[in-house]
């Protein structure tokens, strides 16, 4: 059985072919049943999200990379030259790596993204759902499961926000203890203030107030987050009533003062307000930020942040690998382990046959002794057998070098022609016992 | 008896080393390792009190170096049911130090004082247990407010690092040090009362100790300064929005003033209370 990676990711394909392979739509089951309607991979598991398609397949025909691959196109309804150009191809123990680095987020377009490794774990549910794996592929996802889950609690790259708005939020959840119950008021209702907006409300939070220089253009935008807008007038007691104020007016001047924020945290009895300053130029006075249960935050300060957790992901990228090294030597040793044991089984029967035959040859002579010698010789033949073989068979499944192993297999197939039916002398040693026997 | 005697303090400290590696490395395993083994601390010191009260025939209460074992007790009892209940474990490394660092009292002076008649009286151990269990509560609210204040300083200078990453919201901790200065305030309370109470039954008897059960006597003195503070606290959280950081400093300075009456006024100067 011999493992093979094929399929199309971001790195090789633009976005419009990686839509057009999908297979997530119509369900991984249903692709991998297809695939195995073809009779070409033992085992196969797809894996589809939005930057990637791939088929990861056990066969031992040496075709079966090749069948997988014009079966991406095939499902897809797509000319074949169209996918060819981006299709990646991988054998043995670099598919392997390939879809380790898959599962620890290594490979993905933001290095440590955690979606990754439940979209990895969903399909091979999928495929074990139609039962198309089997002990190649189990082990080759549960290594992967482990080399995701290893880097995510042994590294910190998965760490720290690597997007201004989701370092505003994750800032949020260290002041609050859940946005959930939280008031948010949005000053400006611009294009910035509108996709802030959109993120705050996918946090769920409890109200979105809108107040912007023209009410028309709040109301419009509070209607789309399913809001309220306010008259600027109003905009002390919006601002006493809020917990995360977000500025991001066209003014030129700061709209919210020091003093202004001074006079509204008074009624609030010590309730933080954290303040997200968007806009360029500030709309906030910097030191309103020095102000006791205040956390002002300006767009320089949200990027400072997200360059600094970039720059602790790069540092993390070497400990990921060294994993996925770690864990790919673990499972590669396994697998060539396997490619040899065809062997040993096969030597160790052809031992155990000639013994076989040899005790039925001289079964005449030993007519006349009694059981117990029977036995004891039935006993100590199989001793012999047992010491010749055993160091031979520990070297054997020590191998762990693929092209050795392979050496290795043909030697000693050829030195005891083990893909013979029966070995040349004992077919002429005894042809009638043979013919009984069968 | 020397091995019992320090055998939770080995198991506290080892505790706190799992805690330190489970905080800087963010190591689920020894945070695991760090709760099993705090909680085998508290096993091995309620054995060790077990033990005492079996061979004395009552409580080891008697005395500073005793009461400052039943404090860590208690104090360890009640930070386990706090990581149970919430699930959060950051604050374990600052309590298993605390735990650590007094346990070490206990065990140099294993012997028991004798208790004298004076306190043969179930008055006595409602005492001391109702104020050392609002010395435990203090002492949480104090590691809350302490790393409270870590964190807000580290989001306020806008550089976020080892607190922001390891520490629950501030919010979170806030609410839980609020928490823990109500349930110490309502024991100390207790405490006081019943200890004013007790006080006026034995002022028949002719003893040091009870001529000097009065407000002048600098452990008692003191006492009641720290039950002023915290009900200042909390009345300032109610009332005037005293929250956050305001409280976490005034739970760290009342904290600091219950130690100082426990140890240095409890060893050296009190005359009321060196049984």
């Amino acid at each position: 059985m011999k493992l093979v990676a094929v399929g199309v990711s971001h790195r090789t394909a633009p976005v419009e072919l990686r839509e057009a392979v999908d297979f997530s739509r119509a369900g991984l089951d249903a692709a991998v049943s297809a695939l195995a309607s073809r009779n070409v991979a033992r085992e196969a598991v797809v894996v589809s999200t939005c930057n990637r398609a791939e088929i990861y397949a056990a066969s031992d025909a040496d075709a079966a990379g090749d069948v997988c691959a014009r079966f991406i196109a095939e499902y897809h309804a797509l000319p074949w030259d169209r996918v060819a150009p981006h299709i990646f191809m991988l054998r043995g123990a670099d598919a392997a790596r390939h879809l380790f680095r898959v599962a620890a987020g290594l490979d993905s377009l933001v290095v440590g993204e955690p979606q990754i490794l439940g979209q990895v774990k969903d399909a091979f549910a999928a495929a074990t759902g139609v039962k198309h794996t089997g002990a190649l592929t189990n082990r080759l996802f549960n290594t992967a499961f482990t080399v995701g889950k290893r880097v995510r609690s042994e590294t910190g790259l998965g760490e720290g926000a690597v997007s201004v708005s989701y370092a505003a939020i994750a800032l949020a959840r260290k002041i609050f203890r859940d946005l959930k119950g939280l008031n948010v008021l949005i000053l400006g209702a611009g294009e910035m203030a509108e996709l802030t907006g959109v993120h705050l409300q996918a946090q769920q939070v409890k109200q979105i107030t809108i107040a912007s220089r023209t009410l028309a253009t709040a109301e419009a935008l509070a209607t789309q987050l399913g809001g309220r807008a306010v008259p600027w007038s109003a905009l002390s007691s919006a601002l006493t009533a809020a917990d995360i104020v977000v500025t991001a007016t066209g003014a030129t001047e700061p709209v919210l003062t020091r003093a202004g924020i001074e006079e509204s945290m008074r009624p609030r009895r010590g309730r933080p307000l954290f303040i997200i300053d968007i806009a360029l130029p500030r709309d906030v006075e910097p030191d309103a930020g020095s102000l006791g249960q205040v956390f002002l935050y300006n767009i320089d300060d949200l990027q400072a942040i997200v360059q600094e957790n970039m720059a602790r992901r790069t540092a993390e990228l070497e400990r990921a690998e060294r994993i996925v090294n770690e864990e790919l030597g673990r499972f590669t040793s396994w697998m060539q382990s396997r490619e040899i044991v065809p062997t040993v089984i096969a030597l160790r029967q052809r031992f155990e046959t000639i013994r076989q035959s040899e005790l039925q040859r001289l079964e005449p002579k030993m007519a006349g002794l009694p059981p117990e010698a029977r036995a004891r010789l039935d006993e100590i033949t199989h001793l012999i057998i047992e010491k010749l073989l055993l160091t031979p068979t520990e070297q054997l499944k020590a191998i762990n070098d693929e092209t050795m192993a392979v050496a290795y297999a043909d030697a000693v197939n050829k030195l005891f022609s083990l893909g013979a039916e029966e070995p040349p002398q004992a077919a002429d040693a005894d042809r009638k016992r043979t013919e009984r026997v069968s | 008896m020397i091995l019992t005697a320090w055998l939770p303090v080995v198991l506290y400290a080892a505790a706190a080393a799992a805690y330190l590696v489970n905080f800087a490395r963010k190591n689920a395993r020894a945070g695991r390792a760090a709760t099993a083994l705090l909680a085998g601390g508290v096993l091995a010191h309620t054995f060790l009190i077990g033990m005492q009260t079996m061979e004395a025939g009552y409580a080891p209460l008697v005395g500073t170096t005793a009461a400052v074992s039943a404090f860590v007790w208690l104090l360890g009892l009640a930070y386990l049911y706090v990581e149970l209940t919430t699930d959060e474990r950051a604050m374990g490394l600052f309590v298993t130090i605390l735990l650590a660092g007094l346990a070490v009292l206990p065990a140099l002076h294993p012997a028991l004082e004798p208790r004298p008649a004076l306190l043969r009286s179930p008055l006595f151990t409602l005492h001391i247990v109702s104020v050392l269990f609002a010395y435990a509560s203090f002492a949480l609210a104090c590691v809350l407010g302490v790393t409270y204040v870590l964190l807000f300083k580290e989001i306020k200078a806008k550089h976020l690092g080892f607190f922001y990453d390891r520490l629950p919201s501030l919010q979170t901790l806030d609410v839980m040090n609020g928490r823990a200065v109500v349930v110490g305030w309502i024991f100390l309370t207790c405490g006081l009362a019943i200890g004013g109470i007790w006080a006026s039954q034995l002022h028949a008897v002719v003893d040091p100790h009870v001529q000097s059960m009065n407000v002048g006597d600098p452990k008692i003195l003191i006492a009641v300064l720290s039950w002023a503070m915290y009900s200042f606290a909390l009345f300032a959280r109610r009332t005037i929005g005293w929250t956050g950081r305001r409280a976490a400093w005034l739970s760290a300075i009342g904290f600091a003033i219950v130690l100082l009456n426990f140890l240095p006024v409890g060893y050296f100067l009190t005359r009321s209370h060196n049984f």
